[in-house]
Order: structure tokens, then C-alpha cells, then sequence
């Protein structure tokens, strides 16, 4: 019976993917770019060019995916609630458990595809400019997957919390980064002498902040150094491994705080 | 079926908090095989109650009960129960085949493609089949909404005011269906403010007023309130007798009505003026009358309750 859900679920969600207007756009854009930022390396003679354009292209493309599947948690969440179609679901024998479930799932197949799409031509270009297929390409594809896969997850929670405007402002500026950002002047404030008592409990606060929001990336600076460059050595593959780990585990407090929230949400 | 004691259903509204009382002590009960009808006016608390039935509001204090369990959204207890929203409340961008697949499969068992196809052809929706539902009138979305009904075998079946705003030819299709979901043994529940349909359509009947249900009874009990009154026509050209409530007076004919008690004083009345006796037949109320008299309160509510 689960299954049948499952797939009756994923398949009219699909059909929402298909027909959005707002992710055809986001689509589009995004293959636009693509072809943009691909042509350089198939006219660039040289290998190192080449090598670089790629390294480029690469990088803003699995940027761009990260932002689509967070787009694609909110907006289908968002526009759900909005169409207030969802109580034609629960008033079947659709546990929400199931509906919410298959969202995030959908949610994680098209950002998988799309991150399968991209090493692929990453990969074709590599072999068509001759040059060497490095494992920096798996590596960054592997993390930006995971990167999506908890964004996903923590922008459906959002979606259910707040109105989606709010969500993406929540979601940009209340993020760890700008903690981090935040925590890091405040260290540096304090630790060339500054004795104010507010200070010391602004440091707190924002480690505090720091600490319970999601980051977009779980090891944000071996993987910016494997992304600038390609190379990954056998040791630090774990970090992808620990990124998905941090994805999913991520993935499952947003899912239990959104299902609670989504049954106490009156759906009339 | 369903059964609702003392059900309160309190609102927050505004930045202060202004309360709203839904539902104030509603108590109801819908018996297996009813095509039970909730009438009120508009803000009564009608679709409030059908939320509460559904399992898409909790009530704030009291108890609803259907088929013998608390209704808890997305439970077992919907199998073989559906629901029509008032609004056109659909996935829209699903053509009708596929959100009459969708909402079909919600039930956790395959459904034969073959059984979609009936259901389409039987409320007239093949030749839209690939039409998105963003793209049909309030009337299609509905008939997909009873094409679901029909491939399930529906025990229980929620309707909001499922003909308003429709055409004529969908209503009559679209009480023919659910006529036919009433004979296979369905207990309907629908809100409507066509109260001529509800009574075609229902063998009982609830009035909700301000949250709570005034009168509760058989549709033949509450139209037929006005048996002590006969209704009468006659050829009259001077003055009526005190007791005759003239209703309407057109090219020398009178119409109104007479007590049941003077009834022989007013033949009598009329054989000696010598006047033509056109019409006298008991007068039956319609919903409609009974509803307003209720509501305006010019009936007894205990006689109601006795009878």
C-alpha cells in the first residue's frame, strides 16, 4: 500500500516539475548557461585554458544546481499550500508522513539527475579537450549532491514555516555563514583587547546562531579547495562521505520538524 | 456513521486575537445510509462542521466521531470516504485523467486503467481527458472529483456545496451521480445553499445557526410543518374573511391560505357568496419555508423535535 503512495505521490509530482512555469524558467536559464560557459573550452586551444574554463563552468553549474534544488523544496511545498489542494490528499489514506516523503524524494531525484547531467558533460568535455578526467570532478559532484539534498530538505521546512518570500530571505540572510562571518569579527574584536561584557555575549550568541542553523556545505573549505582545483587525493574522499552524512542527517530533523508542523498546519 | 457531542470550534482572528466562535456546542449525528443535508446560512458554521468530520480541523473541546474512530488526517479510517471542497481546491496542473488516476491511487491500491476510463465516460469527461485542470470550469473539476467517487467503492461521501456556481446540465449530471452513490449504499453528507436541491436529494436534514444545530430531523417531518394550514384559490371580487391570508390576487382570483380548523366555515363561506372554489388542496411547506420560518423563529422548535 506504501509503495503504491509512493509512486502515485512521485508521479503527480513529477508532473508538477514538468509543468511549473517558474522551474521551466529556472531551467532554461540554466541551460543557457550551460551552453555558454561550455563553448569557451571547445575553442580554447590550449590544454591549460581548457583546464581552467572547466574548472570554472564546473563550479558555477553544481552553484546554480544547489540554488534549483533548493527551489524546488520551496516551490513545491509553497505552491501546495497556497492551491490548498492538499486536503484533497489527507482526506484519503495518504498519511502526510508519505505525501511529505515523497516530496523530498522527488526533490532529490530531479537535483540528482541535474547533478548527473552536469559531471556528464563535465566528463565529455574533458575527453573532447583531451584532457585528463580528474577525480575533483566525482568529488565535487558528490558534495554538491549532498549539499543540495540538505538544502532541499531545510528549505521544505521553511516553506512550511513562513510564506516563501520570507523563506528565501530567512534562508540568505539568517544563515551560518553570516554568523560565522559574525562570530569570526567578534573573536578578532575580543582577541585584540576588547573587554566589553556585550561583546563576549554577542560572540556567544552568534556561535550560538552558528551552530543550529544548517550549513550549505558541511566541510565548506576542503571542498572550495578541491573544487578550485579538481584534485582530490584517497584521503580526503571521506569528506564527501561526511557531507552526505551531515546532508542527511540534516534531511531527517528538517523532515520530522516539517511533518509536525505540516499536521498541526490547518489546511482548509 | 458520524456522530458530533457538544463540538466547539474556536478561532483566533487578527492581530488581537479577536475570537470566533465556529462551532458552539454542535451536536449531530448522521446514521449509515443517510443522505444527510447541512443547511445554514452563510458563516453558520457548515463547512466548519464538514472540516471537523474530516479531520482537517480538531475541535477545540467536545468530540467527533466517525465510523466509530477520531478523525485523524491521511488515516485509515478514509478508506472509502471522499470529499469534495467547495472551491476548485484540485491539483491544477493535472489534466483530469491523471488527477482522476491521482486521487483514485490515494487509496493505496492500483487502479485499472480501465476503471478510470469508465469512471470519465460515465460523468462525460473523455473527450477532456488531457486538459489541465487549470484549464476546466468549477463544473469539470467537480465531475473529476465525483469520477474518483465512482472508481472506489465510497461509504462515505463529503460534499461543499458541490453545485454552486454551475451549470444546469452538470447539476443534473452531477445529482444523478450522486443519486446513483446514494442507491449503492453511500452515506452522503452535503452542504448546500440550494435548499430546493436538498430536497430532492436528502432523507435528513440538519439547520446549523451560530455554531450549533437548532433542528435536527427526517426531510419529511420539517416540510411538512404547515399541515395545519390548507391552501386555497377562489374566484373573489369584495371582501375576504378575517382568517384568510391572502398570498396573491390576479384577475379576480384569490390565493392564500386557511387554518385546517376553519376550514368548513370557509367552504361554507364560499357557497353562500356564491363564489367558485378554484383550489384547496393541505398545504405542504418547502425547506425553504420551514427553514426561514425556523430561523426567524416562528416555529416551535419542540414541535419539530416531537415530530
Amino acid at each position: 500500500m506504501m509503495s503504491e503512495l509512493l509512486k502515485a505521490n512521485l508521479v503527480a509530482h513529477f508532473a508538477y516539475y514538468r509543468r511549473s512555469r517558474l522551474l521551466l524558467a529556472f531551467g532554461l536559464v540554466f541551460l543557457f548557461l550551460t551552453l555558454v560557459f561550455s563553448l569557451p573550452a571547445f575553442i580554447l586551444s590550449s590544454h591549460v585554458q581548457a583546464f581552467s574554463v572547466l574548472q570554472r563552468i564546473f563550479s558555477e553549474l553544481n552553484g546554480l544546481l544547489i540554488l534549483f534544488s533548493a527551489g524546488l523544496g520551496l516551490f513545491i511545498i509553497s505552491s501546495h499550500l497556497r492551491a490548498r489542494n492538499l486536503k484533497m490528499v489527507f482526506t484519503k489514506p495518504c498519511p502526510p508522513a508519505v505525501w511529505l516523503g515523497s516530496v523530498f524524494l522527488s526533490a532529490v531525484l530531479v537535483s540528482l539527475m541535474i547533478n548527473l547531467v552536469i559531471l556528464v558533460l563535465a566528463l565529455e568535455v574533458s575527453l573532447v579537450c583531451r584532457m585528463r578526467v580528474v577525480g575533483g570532478l566525482f568529488y565535487t559532484s558528490a558534495d554538491t549532491f549532498a549539499a543540495s539534498v540538505g538544502l532541499i530538505a531545510y528549505l521544505m521546512f521553511l516553506a512550511i514555516v513562513m510564506h516563501p518570500v520570507i523563506a528565501v530571505v530567512f534562508a540568505v540572510i539568517f544563515s551560518s555563514g553570516t554568523f560565522y562571518t559574525a562570530l569570526t569579527w567578534t573573536q578578532a574584536a575580543i582577541e585584540a583587547g576588547s573587554k566589553s561584557a556585550a561583546l563576549r555575549v554577542l560572540k556567544n550568541v552568534f556561535y550560538f546562531f552558528y551552530m543550529l542553523l544548517p550549513m550549505n556545505h558541511a566541510f565548506a573549505k576542503e571542498s572550495e579547495r578541491i573544487e578550485a582545483s579538481l584534485r582530490v587525493s584517497r584521503g580526503e574522499w571521506h569528506y564527501a562521505f561526511y557531507s552526505l552524512g551531515y546532508a542527511l542527517a540534516l534531511s531527517a530533523l528538517c523532515y520530522g520538524l516539517s511533518l509536525f508542523l505540516l499536521q498541526k498546519k490547518r489546511l482548509i | 456513521m458520524i456522530v458530533a457531542e457538544n463540538v466547539h470550534v474556536h478561532f483566533r482572528r487578527g492581530l488581537l486575537g479577536e475570537p470566533i466562535r465556529a462551532l458552539d456546542g454542535l451536536n449531530l449525528e448522521v446514521r449509515e445510509g443517510d443522505f444527510f443535508g447541512l443547511v445554514g446560512q452563510n458563516g453558520a458554521g457548515k463547512s466548519t462542521a464538514m472540516y471537523c468530520f474530516l479531520g482537517l480541523l480538531r475541535p477545540t473541546t467536545g468530540s467527533v466521531r466517525v465510523m466509530g474512530a477520531i478523525p485523524e488526517i491521511g488515516s485509515k479510517l478514509y478508506n472509502g470516504v471522499a470529499y469534495l471542497p467547495e472551491e476548485p481546491h484540485y491539483h491544477l496542473y493535472l489534466t483530469v485523467e491523471e488527477a482522476t488516476r491521482y486521487y483514485a491511487s490515494l487509496y493505496g491500491k492500483p487502479v485499472p486503467q480501465k476503471l478510470i476510463d469508465e469512471a470519465l465516460e460515465r460523468m462525460d469527461l473523455v473527450q477532456f481527458k488531457t486538459l489541465p485542470l487549470s484549464k476546466c470550469s468549477k463544473g469539470m473539476k467537480q465531475k473529476v472529483g465525483l469520477a474518483q467517487c465512482l472508481i472506489h467503492e465510497t461509504r462515505l461521501l463529503f460534499l461543499d456545496e458541490p453545485t454552486r456556481g454551475i451549470d444546469p446540465v452538470v447539476v443534473l449530471m452531477i445529482r444523478d451521480a450522486l443519486r446513483d452513490l446514494h442507491r449503492r449504499g453511500a452515506t452522503i453528507v452535503m452542504n448546500s445553499h440550494v435548499l430546493s436541491e436538498m430536497e430532492m436529494l436528502a432523507n435528513r436534514v440538519a439547520i446549523i445557526e451560530r455554531g450549533k444545530v437548532i433542528v435536527q430531523d427526517e426531510l419529511k417531518n420539517l416540510t411538512k410543518l404547515d399541515q395545519d394550514l390548507y391552501k386555497v384559490a377562489f374566484e373573489s371580487g369584495g371582501a375576504l374573511p378575517d382568517y384568510f391570508t391572502l398570498e396573491e390576487r390576479r384577475d379576480g382570483v384569490a390565493a392564500g391560505t386557511v387554518p385546517a380548523a376553519r376550514l368548513y366555515e370557509f367552504i361554507e363561506y364560499t357557497r353562500e357568496s356564491g363564489l367558485r372554489l378554484l383550489e384547496c388542496s393541505l398545504k405542504k411547506a418547502t425547506l425553504e419555508e420551514s427553514f426561514l420560518k425556523i430561523l426567524r423563529g416562528d416555529k416551535d422548535l419542540n414541535q419539530i423535535h416531537q415530530s
